[in-house]
């Protein structure tokens, strides 16, 4: 096992918590390599194919942020991102998934150590279910 | 020009403190181009009561607007309503200009909106003032004495313009007779209908605009539109004007609409330095989105024409009318008859097609999907 083992995965609108200088070569939280960031130039980009991707390659849990409800600087990017995931709005995000490894967080640039302790919340429950299927299969086959 | 951080030095921390106080859903900030309307709807009910009972001519205008102030029934209610809705609507349009301009939201795709905005700017700007010169007490006819001896002094339009404001064209006399106090009104009643097309305008390139404020935003607006007309409610000079060439007086200036005229008279400036200044204000604005290089020159979302199904929904989604669905040609070697096409100019770059689509049919180049779903499956596979 390697020592920075990724948990959790990160897909950020770039409006939103602003990382300058919070990351590591590796695109991970200096303050928590086990926390993967992807950055998007807006919230609203983001497909609920790629959370899935994430979870079904062993991700322990993977979240979104976009700006603040209202605030999004394409106007509807954030809102849009929200409907999908509740799967009220096409492409949804597929009922299957499991929907305590998913969540969105609506953050202004200012709004780090809020993130901070999100991610640290949400640590907590998906450590709380558990390691996924597929590496749960890898873990017993190895 | 956008300027960054005051973005991220001001704008950004006062949204913050607002959204403890109001909570994101009710943040007034998150609603600055809706609630110039509000203000707008009020001030177009207060006016139409306020025309059944105003008397555009010179003898009769003072007389007019002191029984709607004095005795008409809520003839001062609606006089103080509808001149601070003015204000409100002045000064949450001047929130929702720094907004648009200190968060980077009037450039390139959004170029419309913002030029048009300068346009209802200026609109709004010569309704407030027209409103103060038809209260025509003494102070209204010297305020109207300025603006007419202001325009009048611009070089090769100025006299034109004086003389149509004036309604010369029609009594033959370049001095204030009945068709002045008329055509002033017919520049107050006509540019707020003015406004509306304009507003159409201004809409014209966002296909969801915001434009009203939530129920309980609205509500505590008009509550403390209400309580301000009840606080302080509108006077009238109690002289009726006697001199019609009077130029000065004790003016209670509203900087708001009458900041020239005070740049005039109060702080002495000369009238063609105060006419620089104004008329400065709307050109700058104009130029702002073309003094900086463009952000994205070059780049906007593509189809991938073999993928796309013509399922519109990236159709749907496009917060600036960039996207249109066309007719594919017969036998193109796909079994879709339709398929998106991208509009450069409007495209804003920013993606929501993408998330919109679920056949990997659009992209734009600076945040590819496909690169984006290997980044999560590489970092992932790296850590097993």
């Amino acid at each position: 096992m390697v020592a920075n083992e990724i948990k959790l995965i990160g897909i950020v609108c770039e409006r939103s918590v602003d990382l300058t200088d919070r990351l590591d070569e590796n695109g991970c939280l200096k303050e928590d390599a086990t926390v993967k960031i992807i950055q998007v130039p807006c919230s609203g980009l983001i497909q609920p194919i790629m959370m899935e991707t994430a979870l079904k390659n062993g991700a322990q849990g993977c979240f979104a942020t976009g700006c603040r409800m209202g605030d999004c600087h394409y106007r509807d990017g954030n809102r849009f991102l929200q409907h999908r995931l509740e799967g009220t709005r096409m492409p949804k995000l597929k009922p299957s998934v499991d929907k305590e490894r998913v969540e969105a967080y609506w953050l202004s640039a200012l709004e780090y150590e809020k993130l901070k302790h999100l991610i640290d919340e949400f640590r907590s429950t998906t450590d709380k279910l558990g390691l996924p299927e597929k590496k749960m299969a890898n873990a017993s086959a190895s | 020009m956008y300027i960054e951080p005051i973005q991220k030095n001001i704008v950004l921390p006062l949204e913050k403190g607002l959204n403890a106080l109001f909570t994101q859903r009710y943040n007034p900030f998150y609603y600055h181009g809706a609630l110039p309307n509000l203000f707008l709807w009020v001030l177009f009910l207060t006016g139409l009561l306020l025309l059944v009972y105003y008397q555009p001519t010179l003898a009769t205008a003072y007389p007019s607007m002191k029984f709607i102030t004095y005795e008409a029934p809520f003839g001062n209610a609606m006089r103080s309503l509808h001149r601070y809705a003015a204000d409100g609507m002045m000064i949450f349009v001047l929130i929702h200009l720094c907004r648009v301009w200190f968060t980077d939201r009037f450039r390139e795709y959004r170029i419309i909106p913002w030029l048009s905005g300068i346009v209802l700017l200026i609109a709004l700007f010569v309704v407030g003032l027209t409103g103060y010169m038809l209260i025509w007490d003494q102070d209204a006819v010297a305020l109207t004495n300025m603006t007419l001896s202001g325009i009048q002094s611009l070089p090769f339009v100025g006299p034109a313009m004086a003389s149509f404001l004036m309604g010369t064209w029609i009594s033959g006399e370049s001095i204030i007779t009945n068709y002045t106090v008329t055509s002033i009104l017919v520049f107050h009643l006509g540019l707020p209908l003015l406004m509306m097309f304009l507003l159409w305008w201004h809409y014209l390139r966002i296909t969801r605009p915001v434009t009203d404020p939530p129920l309980a935003l609205m509500f505590m607006l008009l509550g403390g539109l209400f309580l301000t007309a009840g606080l302080s409610p509108v006077i009238l000079g109690d002289q009726a004007p006697s001199d019609l060439n009077v130029v000065s007086g004790k003016l209670d200036f509203d900087l708001l609409f009458t900041f020239p005229q005070y740049l005039v008279t109060a702080l002495g400036w000369d009238v063609a330095v105060a006419w620089l200044f104004v008329l400065g204000i709307p050109v700058l604005l104009l130029a702002l989105p073309y003094l900086q290089k463009k952000a994205m020159r070059g780049q906007y979302a593509h189809v991938v024409f073999e993928n796309c199904t013509g399922c519109s929904l990236c159709y749907n989604d496009c917060p600036y009318e960039a996207i249109t669905m066309v007719a594919r040609e017969k036998n193109d070697g796909t079994r879709f008859k339709r398929m998106a096409m991208v509009d450069p100019g409007r495209c804003a770059n920013c993606g929501l097609c993408v998330g919109a689509c679920a056949f990997k049919a659009i992209d734009i180049p600076r945040c590819e999907s496909p690169d984006v779903l290997q980044e999560i499956e590489r970092s992932l596979s790296a850590s097993l």
